[in-house]
């Protein structure tokens, strides 16, 4: 395999690995259209009473906000509701800020996007990096250890080949053996 | 004593500024004199901070509540040691803190470098001095801590009752020390790019630092979420509260740099990406210092909403924009020869590993920052909470955590996949294996499974590391086994420390995902006598005592925990979960109790008490092998003292370089 193709196979596959990252990452969240559970309702509320956390978390008891946010979560799931429609009655009723999580339309939509774009873009930029890197490079033979201890001869002579030649084989034998 | 403070903190500040001043005059002129008198000067403005800090921690104890600050923030009745832990627990207090922190890490660096770095270090002090001199510039014209009231209150407001916790006396410190000492690293960087000087040494001379930084940093968020384990009752550690995030982010970046200046050093390339690090790390390090006093944000952590925000905000543009306009300057002489045999290498891991740390600190930045974002373009309120970065950080945790096992078993330069099979074959067996034995235990949830199963893969490489090193030295040295891995640790300190830190890190990553994705919770309002089920225990509510002090009323139930083992419950524990009613803010708190083992924390909460019924609602919680984050945190630290500790030879050798004040050193 040429250097040159093989670089540019493995910068792709730099590329690759970071957008695999990236798509590793599940979609936003979309509620589940089935039964709603109290609790993961109260987990995408947040509280109101400024303790920062959701309403499932949050440590004070007898809240102004959590409890009663508690009582008509039930009431919502005792009347048949789903949990999107659950969470679009309470984002109606108190606004985009009581979602724990930002929506996935419109500029919501870049909460959750930029940054898998961020990863994805720097992940790109690392392949060609390593692409360029690897095209700077002096080829040296294949094997996990590093350069020789003595110091390269110029390439292109036939000592040098002759060395790295051999330098291949022995390492291919090393790891043969190993 | 407070006006020796007052006039400490002012004439600190003078004299940080003849300190920059003379130090780049000097430097400019190449005036031994000058640049000594600004080495004078740090050491001055050390002392004259230590007295500042001396004169409140006086009024503090002596209870002055004449200043301000003691009586928002200590009583009489407040115990001493949370009265000393006072100094933080306020704005003006944490500020002044800052900066003494910051002046003792400027003496020592002038100390150690006496007689080494003398093209850097004018720069070097100019920049700390900068520093420092805006800080104490806050305390002297705009919030001064040492505030006298028109008037003496006979009693002071006390000190927050949720920091009247041993962690919350160590947490600060903690963080404070590794958000300061961050500024070394990026006071030489800066000294390097302002001198020209661009290689390894201000690298070199730094390295240490980075880790400590890195150390605190690691300790002060660990010791801060164990706080809020503790403390704040929810049965969780971790809210990605925007100062918690502030925290991580730049524990994150200086973790990426700990992580790529061995490219550097090894290498040789990467020079402008460990520039771009050490300055994002110390920017994100006053943009935290920003996010807690501007109220920009709203956070529990918030100090309040202080008018010191647009003085943060002034002056990290002030940073960034005077750091990368010299990074610009000098882009020609760091330039480096960039090489690399293969993609399937360590330095490509490595490249990796830094984005997924990279990915993750801008994830969090970018969650943190959005609500207000949000605001300015639409003009509507939202929240980002902790959905939105587990959602998005949690396969960016598993990706890191392979890359973790991944690293030890490439080599530099070029890996084969012979030998890549060879050296991974035993722990990805490993990793299968773990993976069906969750699965089989009734997991079914898809990302505790890939993430156990990950931590087990790194697990293993680290111990076969280990292995291999000790078998290596047995055969070759004929040590035995103990001896030959105490010499391997003591011979490779960076290499192992870094493998021992690593396991820490897989302890602290498995805590979290079994903590999160397999807690059980339960809440019962019962009566004496009735139990509480939850998991295989039975939590049986025995009673009430009342304990009424000066300071504080407490409310403590009395419950005993029984655990079924096959179709019988026996007794293990007792536990005794409080309300409390702080009687000085007259403000009410809840003391967790919780009952650890290996396997997991049983985790209960008084949440309220009827007197005349006698009727009590308790919260439970099974927290599954929580206790292995904090135990994976000692691990981590163990690892990084193994790093710093530095060699015999680093012992007993002369200092390098000695070499008279004020010349010039060709590197």
């Amino acid at each position: 395999m040429r250097p040159r193709r093989a670089s540019a196979r493995g910068a792709r596959a730099v590329a690759l690995i970071a957008i695999g990252l990236v798509l590793l990452a599940s979609a936003p969240p979309r509620a589940d259209a089935a039964i709603a559970t109290q609790q993961a309702v109260e987990e995408a509320l947040t509280c109101q009473c400024g303790c920062g956390l959701t309403v499932h978390s949050c440590n004070h008891l007898q809240c102004n906000s959590a409890t009663p946010l508690k009582r008509e979560i039930a009431e919502q799931i005792a009347s048949g509701q789903t949990e999107e429609q659950i969470l679009e009655y309470f984002e109606h009723k108190y606004g985009e800020k009581i979602l724990s999580a930002p929506g996935t339309s419109g500029f919501n939509l870049t909460a959750w996007v930029v940054p898998y774009l961020g990863i994805g873009l720097g992940g790109l930029l690392i392949g060609v990096v390593l692409a360029r890197w690897r095209r700077g490079s002096t080829p040296v033979p294949s094997g996990e250890h590093s350069a020789p201890s003595h110091p390269p001869a110029p390439p292109g002579t036939a000592d040098n080949q002759d060395l790295r030649a051999r330098l291949e084989r022995e390492l291919e034998e090393y790891d043969r053996r190993s | 004593m407070t006006e020796i403070g007052r006039l400490a903190i002012v004439f600190g500040w003078m004299v940080a500024l003849w300190g920059i001043i003379a130090s780049l005059a000097g430097a400019w002129r190449r005036d031994r004199s000058l640049i000594a008198s600004g080495t004078h000067a740090a050491y001055a403005f050390s002392a004259l901070t230590a007295i500042a800090v001396a004169a409140l921690l006086d009024a503090l104890l002596t209870r002055d509540f004449n200043v301000e600050y003691v009586a928002a923030y200590s009583s009489t009745t407040l115990p001493t040691w949370y009265t000393i832990a006072a100094l933080w627990g306020g704005m003006k207090g944490s500020l002044l803190w800052w900066t003494f922190i910051l002046a003792v890490c400027n003496s020592i660096v002038q100390f150690q470098n006496r007689e080494k770095n003398r093209d850097l270090m004018p720069y070097v002090t100019a920049v700390m001095l900068s520093v420092g001199a805006f800080f104490l510039a806050l305390l002297v014209f705009v919030t001064d801590p040492f505030e006298r009231l028109p008037f003496t209150p006979v009693e002071g407001s006390d000190l927050n009752p949720l920091l009247q916790n041993y962690w919350m006396t160590i947490h600060p410190p903690s963080l404070y020390i590794g958000y300061v000492t961050t500024t070394v690293p990026f006071a030489f960087a800066i000294a390097a790019l302002a001198s020209g000087k661009l290689g390894d040494v201000w690298i070199r001379t730094t390295r240490r630092w980075a880790l400590f930084s890195w150390f605190f940093l690691t300790l002060g968020n660990l010791f801060g979420a164990a706080w809020a384990y503790v403390v704040l009752g929810w049965g969780g550690y971790w809210a990605w509260d925007p100062v918690e995030n502030a925290a991580f982010m730049p524990w994150l970046t200086a973790t990426a740099f700990l992580h790529s200046v061995m490219i550097q050093e090894k290498k040789g390339m990467l020079k402008v990406w460990n520039m771009v690090l050490v300055i994002l790390t110390f920017s994100l390090t006053i943009f935290g210092t920003f996010l807690t006093r501007s109220g920009v944000i709203s956070s529990v952590h918030s100090f309040t909403q202080s008018g010191l925000g647009p003085f943060f905000m002034g002056f990290l543009l002030v940073i960034l924009v005077a750091s990368l306009a010299l990074l610009i300057y000098r882009l020609p002489l760091l330039r480096s020869r960039n090489e690399l045999e293969s993609i399937f290498s360590r330095e490509a891991a490595f490249l990796l590993n830094n984005l997924v740390l990279v990915g993750i600190a801008f994830t969090v930045f970018w969650g943190t920052v959005f609500p207000v974002i949000s605001e300015w373009v639409r003009s509507v309120k939202i929240t980002v909470g902790p959905p939105f970065f587990n959602r998005v950080n949690a396969p960016l945790a598993v990706a890191l955590v392979f890359l973790m096992g991944v690293g030890p078993v490439i080599a530099w330069r070029r890996a084969t996949l012979a030998s890549l099979w060879r050296t991974s074959f035993g722990p990805a067996l490993a990793a299968v294996t773990c993976g069906a034995v969750v699965f089989a235990g009734g997991a079914r949830n898809y990302y505790a499974v890939v993430a156990f199963s990950i931590a087990t893969f790194a697990l293993t490489v680290m111990a076969s590391e280990f292995w291999r090193g000790t078998r290596a030295r047995q055969a070759m040295m004929h040590e035995g086994a103990w001896t030959a891995l105490s010499r391997l640790i003591g011979k490779n300190r960076r290499r192992y420390g870094g493998y021992v830190i690593h396991v820490g890190v897989a302890m602290v990553f498995i805590g979290v995902v079994a903590s999160s994705v397999f807690k059980v919770e339960a809440q019962k309002t019962v009566k004496i006598g009735e139990s509480v089920e939850i998991g295989a225990y039975r939590l049986r509510y025995d009673g009430i005592r009342v304990d009424d002090g000066p300071h504080v009323l407490r409310t403590i139930a009395q419950v005993s925990v029984w655990k079924a083992d096959g179709d019988k419950l026996s007794p293990i524990a007792s536990v005794t979960p409080e309300k409390r009613f702080y009687k000085k803010p007259r403000q009410p708190t809840t003391e967790v109790s919780i009952w650890s083992t290996l396997g997991g924390d049983l985790y209960v909460v008084l949440g309220s008490f009827d007197p005349q019924s006698q009727l009590a609602t308790f919260q439970a919680y099974i927290n599954p092998l929580v206790c292995w984050m904090w135990i994976g945190g000692v691990v981590m630290a163990l690892g990084t003292v193994i790093c710093m500790w530095p060699t015999l030879a680093e012992r007993t050798s002369p200092v390098e370089a000695r070499v008279p004040v004020g010349t010039r050193v060709a590197e």
